[in-house]
């Protein structure tokens, strides 16, 4: 094949980095992997919005953008989402001595 | 074409390391070189600034404060089944019929062919200016919200860590008073967050 890579293509990679990120999530017990699983699902979000904002980008410089725009909103609210949860895995840590999720199943500090 | 099957390989590669590795040092590595994978595949997509921010910030901040908490509580490998034996074959199941959906649905519908001279027209420069006036014009009220939830996240993460401290002083002085010995001077509250 000859050409720039289809959007198609990385779309659907995205797709499959999503549904890895929700087996890991299904699967994980520690709660720190579910964590790491959640990551790769909004990474797989990022990557299919950065794409469209290429394949979208002749119609006009402020469509091209907005889907960078909304990646950079997801990354902040990332990073304060990491910060609270894993604060709140310390803590929870520190009383079970554990963070295996189906100890955890009652969710009280 | 040879890029992206190498890029798509090593991501996918990655992913999987994070839901099959036992060691969670290893998942959470493994996990880095996904990051940076999709950082490389930002700059392919004429994204050069969401390329340099996922690395500052992700590969960078997040992993770190996440490599940070796992060697802080010393995890080891988790229990190998989950207690429920059916839910490994069904989430796979699942996650398969995901990709397979998203797949069939994109083939049947292509796009419009990429308009390669068009779109590098419109991305020039490193596109931070590009981003910069899309924050501050039809996305301010996201900006917004964003700093109110960083504000949020930050006061909670403090809060929760002062709770954490008061209870362990009080502890410390009931223990003092039963022992007729003085209570100690409590440790410092670690940090357990990054305002990053």
């Amino acid at each position: 094949m000859s050409g720039p890579v289809p959007t198609e293509a990385w779309v659907i990679l995205s797709a499959a980095l999503f549904a890895i990120g929700g087996i890991g999530v299904l699967t994980r017990r520690s709660a720190i992997l579910v964590f790491l699983s959640v990551e790769l699902m909004l990474n797989a979000a990022n990557l299919a919005l950065v794409a469209y904002a290429k394949q979208w980008a002749t119609a006009g410089v402020n469509v091209a953008m907005s889907g960078q725009t909304v990646v950079f909103v997801v990354l902040a609210i990332a990073a304060a989402e990491v910060a609270v949860g894993l604060g709140i895995l310390v803590a929870i840590f520190r009383d079970r001595l554990s963070t295996d999720v189906d100890v955890l199943s009652e969710v009280r500090l | 074409m040879l890029v992206f099957a190498v890029l798509a390989t090593v991501m996918l590669v990655g992913a999987l390391g994070v839901v099959l590795l036992r060691d969670p040092v290893h998942a959470a590595l493994s996990l880095v070189g996904t990051l940076l994978t999709l950082a490389i595949a930002y700059v392919v997509l004429n994204a050069p600034f969401l390329a340099a921010i996922q690395v500052i910030v992700y590969a960078g901040a997040i992993m770190v404060l996440f490599l940070f908490v796992i060697m802080l509580l010393n995890l080891g490998g988790e229990a190998p089944a989950p207690t429920q034996p059916w839910i490994r074959p069904a989430a796979w199941i699942t996650g398969g019929l995901v990709i397979a959906g998203v797949a069939a649905a994109l083939v049947a519908n292509p796009g419009p062919a990429l308009d390669t001279a068009a779109i590098a027209a419109v991305f020039q420069g490193s596109g931070v200016e590009q981003v910069a006036d899309q924050l501050f014009g039809p996305f301010l009220l996201s900006f917004h919200l964003v700093g109110v939830l960083l504000l949020t996240g930050i006061v909670a993460a403090v809060g929760l860590v002062q709770q954490r401290a008061t209870e362990t002083d009080k502890a410390r002085a009931a223990a003092g008073q039963a022992g007729h010995m003085p209570p100690e001077v409590p440790p410092m509250p670690p940090v357990v967050e990054d305002a990053s």
